[in-house]
C-alpha cells in the first residue's frame, strides 16, 4: 500500500472530465475523458502514470496543472506549490532561433527575463546544438528540435513536475543522457508526475504507478505490482 | 504572474513574433509601412484620381484616416485569433489567457509607431507646419490603444467560444471602415448628425481627432476623449475580469477546437 504519512502535494477526488465537441453542424457529442479518478501525489515521489492510447493521460496531467477544471470532483494543491507540465518544444516559433526559443519558453514557465538569459548556455551545453543554437529552428533536423526541447524542460524548477512522454527524443546516444539527466532529476528531492507508454521506464523510474484505462483508474499502487497487473492484462 | 512579468512577457512574445514574422518575407520590416501606404494608394486611386474628390488636402486627409483606423481594425482581426491560435501552448500550461491578445496588440502596436512617424513626415514635407496641437497626438492615440485593448480581448475570446465569430470581426471591421469617415468627412454632415455619429461610433471620433490635432490645428473634444478613455479602461477591466474567471473553460474550448 502507499504510505499514508508522506506530506501530499497534490490530491485528485473524484475527479472526472468530460466536454462536448461538435460533431457535424449543429450535432453535439459527449466525451468522458476521465471518470472518477482518486490520487495523491506525495513530496519528493515520482508517480508514474501508465495506460493506452485515448486513455486520458494528457488530460489527467493538464488537469494536475490547473490548465483545465474536472467537471466533477475537486484537485487539492498544497497553498504555494507551483506545478508545471512540461513537454517537449512549448510551441517553438520555426523562424526564430534555438535561443530565442528557449528564452521564450523559459520566461513562459515563468522565469524572469535574467533568469531566462542565464540558462540559455545550461541548456545549449545539454542540448549540444553549438553554433546551431543561434539559427532558425526550421534548419534543425527533428533530433535537434527534440534535443533543444528537452534540454529547455530540464532548466525549469517548480515543485510538482508534470511530464509528458518526453524521454523517448533524440537518438540513442542523447536518449541515455536524457534518461540520465531525468533519474538525477527524479531520484533528487523533485516530486514528478511522469507519463508514459513505457512501462520499464515507469517501472525504473517511478514509486508508484496510477494505471488508466479508458479514463478509469484500473490499478494505483507500487509500481512493481501494478505494473505486474499491467503487463499480465492482454490488449485487445 | 504578477502585473510587471505580464507585461514583460506580452512584450518578449510581441517581440519574438515581429521578428519571426518579419524574416518570412523577402521585404521584411519593409511591410510595416508599405502595406499601410498600398492601402493608402488603393483608396486614393479609387477616390480622388477616379471618383475625384472635391478636397485638394485629400491625400493628407485619407491617410489621417486610414492610416489611423488601419491601427485598429488590423489589431482586433489579429488579436481575435490570437487565444485559438495558442491552443498548442495553452494545452500545456496554465497562463493567462489575455495574455495571447495583448501580446498581439503589442505587436501590432510596435508597427503603427513606424506608420505614425511615416504619417507625420508626410504631413510635414507636404506643407503642414507642426504645432503646439500636435502635442495631443499621444492622448489621442493612449485611447485609441484603450480602445483596442477593450476590442481585441473581447473578440479574441468570443472567437475562442465561436469561431463564427471571426466572421462578424471581419465583417464589423467593413462597417466601420465606411461608417467611420475615413474617405469622408463627418464634419460635412449636419452637427447634429456629425455630433451623434462621433457619440455612438467612438473610431469616427479618434479619427476626426487626429485630423483636427495634425490638420487643422484645433484642440480635440477634450471630455469627449477624457470619457471615451475612461469608458475604455473600463471595459478593458471588465472583459479581463471575466476572461480571468473563465480561463479553464476558455482553454478547453481552445485545446478541443
Amino acid at each position: 500500500m502507499i504510505d499514508q504519512s508522506a506530506d501530499v502535494l497534490l490530491e485528485l477526488r473524484h475527479v472526472s472530465h468530460s466536454y462536448r465537441a461538435r460533431r457535424t453542424n449543429f450535432e453535439r457529442g459527449e466525451h468522458h475523458v476521465l471518470d472518477d479518478v482518486s490520487l495523491q501525489v506525495f513530496r519528493g515521489k515520482t508517480l508514474g502514470v501508465i495506460g493506452r492510447n485515448g486513455a486520458g493521460k494528457t488530460t489527467l496531467l493538464r488537469l494536475m496543472a490547473g490548465i483545465l477544471a474536472p467537471n466533477k470532483g475537486t484537485i487539492w494543491r498544497r497553498s504555494g506549490i507551483s506545478c508545471s507540465l512540461l513537454s517537449l518544444g512549448l510551441g517553438f516559433q520555426d523562424q526564430l532561433t534555438g535561443r530565442d526559443n528557449a528564452r521564450l519558453s523559459a520566461m513562459l514557465q515563468g522565469a524572469t527575463r535574467s533568469e531566462a538569459n542565464a540558462y540559455l548556455a545550461a541548456v545549449n551545453d545539454f542540448a549540444e546544438l553549438g553554433a546551431s543554437f543561434d539559427e532558425p529552428v526550421k534548419t534543425y533536423s527533428a533530433g535537434m528540435r527534440a534535443r533543444l526541447g528537452f534540454a529547455t524542460a530540464l532548466q525549469t524548477h517548480v515543485d510538482v513536475l508534470l511530464i509528458d512522454e518526453v524521454l523517448a527524443v533524440g537518438d540513442r546516444e542523447f536518449r541515455a543522457k536524457a534518461a540520465s539527466a531525468m533519474q538525477q532529476h527524479l531520484k533528487g528531492t523533485q516530486t514528478v508526475v511522469l507519463v508514459s507508454h513505457n512501462e520499464n521506464q515507469i517501472e525504473h523510474l517511478c514509486d508508484e504507478v496510477a494505471w488508466i484505462e479508458a479514463g478509469r483508474l484500473e490499478g494505483y499502487g507500487l509500481a512493481a505490482e501494478v505494473i505486474a497487473s499491467y503487463t499480465a492484462k492482454p490488449t485487445e | 504572474m504578477g502585473f510587471r512579468q505580464f507585461w514583460i512577457l506580452a512584450d518578449a512574445m510581441a517581440r519574438m513574433a515581429l521578428k519571426a514574422d518579419a524574416s518570412r518575407l523577402y521585404l521584411g520590416y519593409v511591410w510595416w509601412v508599405l502595406e499601410p501606404l498600398l492601402y493608402v494608394a488603393v483608396f486614393y486611386l479609387v477616390f480622388d484620381v477616379l471618383l475625384g474628390s472635391p478636397r485638394t488636402d485629400f491625400l493628407a486627409f485619407l491617410m489621417c484616416g486610414k492610416l489611423t483606423f488601419v491601427w485598429f481594425s488590423k489589431s482586433v482581426v489579429h488579436a481575435s485569433r490570437s487565444i485559438l491560435a495558442a491552443q498548442g501552448l495553452i494545452g500545456k500550461i496554465d497562463l493567462p489567457k489575455v495574455l495571447f491578445p495583448i501580446a498581439s496588440i503589442q505587436q501590432s502596436m510596435y508597427k503603427q509607431i513606424a506608420v505614425f512617424v511615416l504619417l507625420l513626415t508626410f504631413l510635414i514635407f507636404s506643407g503642414y507646419s507642426v504645432t503646439e496641437y500636435w502635442l495631443w497626438l499621444p492622448a489621442i492615440a493612449v485611447v485609441n490603444y484603450l480602445l483596442i485593448a477593450a476590442c481585441a480581448m473581447a473578440a479574441s475570446a468570443l472567437v475562442c467560444l465561436v469561431q463564427d465569430i471571426a466572421m462578424l470581426v471581419s465583417l464589423a471591421m467593413v462597417f466601420l471602415l465606411f461608417s467611420s469617415g475615413i474617405f469622408w468627412d463627418p464634419r460635412t454632415l449636419s452637427p447634429e448628425t456629425s455630433n451623434l455619429l462621433f457619440l455612438i461610433n467612438p473610431i469616427a471620433f479618434l479619427v476626426d481627432a487626429y485630423r483636427q490635432v495634425l490638420m487643422a490645428s484645433t484642440a480635440p473634444a477634450v471630455y469627449h476623449l477624457a470619457v471615451l478613455g475612461l469608458v475604455s479602461v473600463l471595459l478593458c477591466v471588465a472583459v479581463a475580469v471575466v476572461i480571468h474567471f473563465n480561463s479553464r473553460y476558455l482553454a478547453l474550448r481552445a485545446v478541443t477546437s
